[in-house]
């Protein structure tokens, strides 16, 4: 295991040339004063947060608060009208394939092309981040993830959990830094989704971090070392589970939103956010 | 921990084998870019003795280049922006421009697939045969025509966002253009009609491969219509890059 207080990247700029990022005491992800228009509409206002090393940063929000769009931010998938993003001291706008591969990546939606095999899907996502692949290890890959018999099946035909396995094995095949999963136990049975959760906390072991959004709350609570909770495009609250439990604990409109007299965490976003249902 | 960027090379052939793999899964749809063209050289059969066997090749190759990139490339385009599949490769260190250069390096080598069936197909069955040099010409008349139909399918592809009304619009417009291969050049309706379709997208393209299969009979009016061609080509490119979004979303 690595300690993330002595947590270190080399990064090759140029053949001659290496640079080394100290992470201690610095963030794998910092967002800045983020904002995102679409058209006129203001989707992220100056949203700011950071991700530090060996740590589960969770993004709550309701729909439509605007955590999808930071992550397109972050992950370079959309162009923010002002703000800095900076992934593991790179410049996401100014450097972006830097940024990008250390960056891993599982969409909400995410798709492969549903003529590929796992098989042929892996080794597009290796080749692509440049990740050697023999036989062998794509076997133990593919056992890792218990889909060895699942090899010459096709994405669309895989489980939800099986395919939750492949996008996350895909989005770590480079060993990332950063791994940012958007929604990831959406439609899971409990047993996949602890199993993801098991997979999200290797990731921390390492001493890299994970970025996860959610509308789970037990999930936040039970995986996430701090989470920020984001509404209409404005992040309200950054804490611990714990802390943010404690701090409005005694805020009537929490106090409101209890359902069983023990404060949870759902009862401070719901306070937080509002109980009224959005789009 | 080293900052690894993959090489160029290997994550655009990653991408470029991927893109051969669904293609090649995706058979039935090569199939029927090959089938129409090659059943229209076969039922022209008696035609060619009157209208020339360049003439007849030139129609059916127009009417391949069409389906390649209308029914192949836009539609696929379409589905794949739709599913997330573009934003999933974008969200790799790889630069955006691979993506779309894999999958027009697919189209390019369905191009030269169907101009070599077509001329096979044209040698056994209508005897037609070029010269050396009209083969290689129109095997490059062939890729301009197919970068003319390309850029159409991606400006339609980038002027509509949704999947199904991508589909539907090249079909649509597919149709219109095996009308106008069918029937357009026989001379059988107004002047300014077959004018239109003369110097119309199709027209150009049929010029530039009839002349291309018969050297000799290259003229001022090929030419012109070369530039033409070419002009649709940047045009229609342009305008499907600038309107083209990278999910259907439109963000």
């Amino acid at each position: 295991m690595i300690d993330k207080r002595t947590a270190y990247t080399f990064v090759k700029l140029k053949p001659s040339f290496w640079k080394m990022i100290d992470y201690t005491g610095s963030s794998i992800l910092t967002v800045d004063r983020l904002n995102v228009f679409y058209g006129s509409f203001q989707a992220v206002k100056d949203v700011s947060f950071e991700v530090r090393p060996g740590e589960i940063f969770g993004l709550l929000g309701p729909n439509g608060a605007g955590k999808t769009s930071t992550l397109s931010a972050v992950e370079g998938l959309l162009k923010p009208h002002s703000g800095d993003i900076h992934v593991a001291g790179f410049n996401v706008s100014k450097q972006p394939l830097h940024a990008k591969a250390n960056m891993g990546i599982q969409l909400q939606a995410t798709s492969f092309q549903p003529e590929l095999t796992i098989t042929e899907i892996i080794r597009l996502f290796a080749g692509i981040y440049g990740v050697p692949l023999t036989s062998q290890r794509l076997n133990a890959i593919l056992q890792d993830i218990k889909l060895e018999d699942a090899a010459s099946k096709r994405f669309g035909q895989l489980s939800g959990g099986q395919q939750q396995r492949v996008s996350l094995v895909i989005a770590t095949i480079h060993d990332p830094i950063l791994v940012m999963l958007d929604e990831p136990t959406t439609g899971l049975d409990p047993q996949s989704r602890r199993q993801l959760w098991g997979r999200m906390e290797a990731i921390r072991e390492k001493g890299h971090a994970v970025l996860l959004t959610t509308h789970s709350m037990e999930e936040a609570e039970a995986v996430c070392d701090r989470i920020a909770i984001i509404d209409h495009g404005r992040v309200i609250a950054t804490n611990t589970p714990e802390a943010l439990i404690e701090l409005h604990r005694n805020d009537p409109n929490v106090i409101a939103a209890s359902r069983k007299g023990k404060i949870t965490l759902e009862d401070v976003f719901i306070g937080l956010t509002g109980k009224t249902v959005r789009a | 921990m080293e900052t690894k960027i993959p090489k160029p090379k290997d994550a655009f052939l990653s991408l470029m084998r991927a893109d051969f793999t669904t293609q090649w899964r995706n058979r039935r749809a090569v199939v029927m870019s090959v089938l129409v063209p090659t059943v229209i050289l076969i039922s022209w059969k008696g035609l060619v003795d009157k209208l020339g066997g360049p003439f007849v090749i030139s129609i059916s190759l127009t009417i391949g280049l069409t389906s390649i990139g209308l029914m192949g490339y836009a539609i696929s385009v379409a589905r794949d922006r739709d599913k997330g599949i573009f934003q999933r490769l974008r969200a790799t260190p790889t630069p955006n421009f691979f993506i779309m250069i894999s999958r027009l390096t697919v189209q390019l080598a369905m191009i030269v697939l169907l101009v070599a069936c077509v001329f096979i197909v044209g040698y056994k069955f209508d005897k037609i045969t070029l010269s050396p040099a009209g083969y290689a010409l129109t095997f490059v008349t062939g890729i301009i025509g197919g970068a003319l139909y390309l850029g159409l399918g991606q400006s339609i592809v980038g002027f509509v966002k949704n999947a199904e009304t991508v589909s539907s619009t090249t079909r649509l417009v597919y149709i219109a253009f095996l009308m106008l291969g069918m029937f357009g050049e026989l001379n059988q309706f107004p002047e300014t009609f077959n004018q239109m379709v003369h110097w119309s997208p199709f027209g150009t393209v049929r010029m530039i491969l009839t002349g291309g299969m018969d050297p000799h009979l290259w003229n001022h009016e090929t030419t012109i219509a070369l530039f033409v061609s070419v002009g649709y080509a940047v045009v229609f490119c342009f305008l499907g890059i600038k309107w083209f979004r990278w999910n259907s979303a439109g963000a």
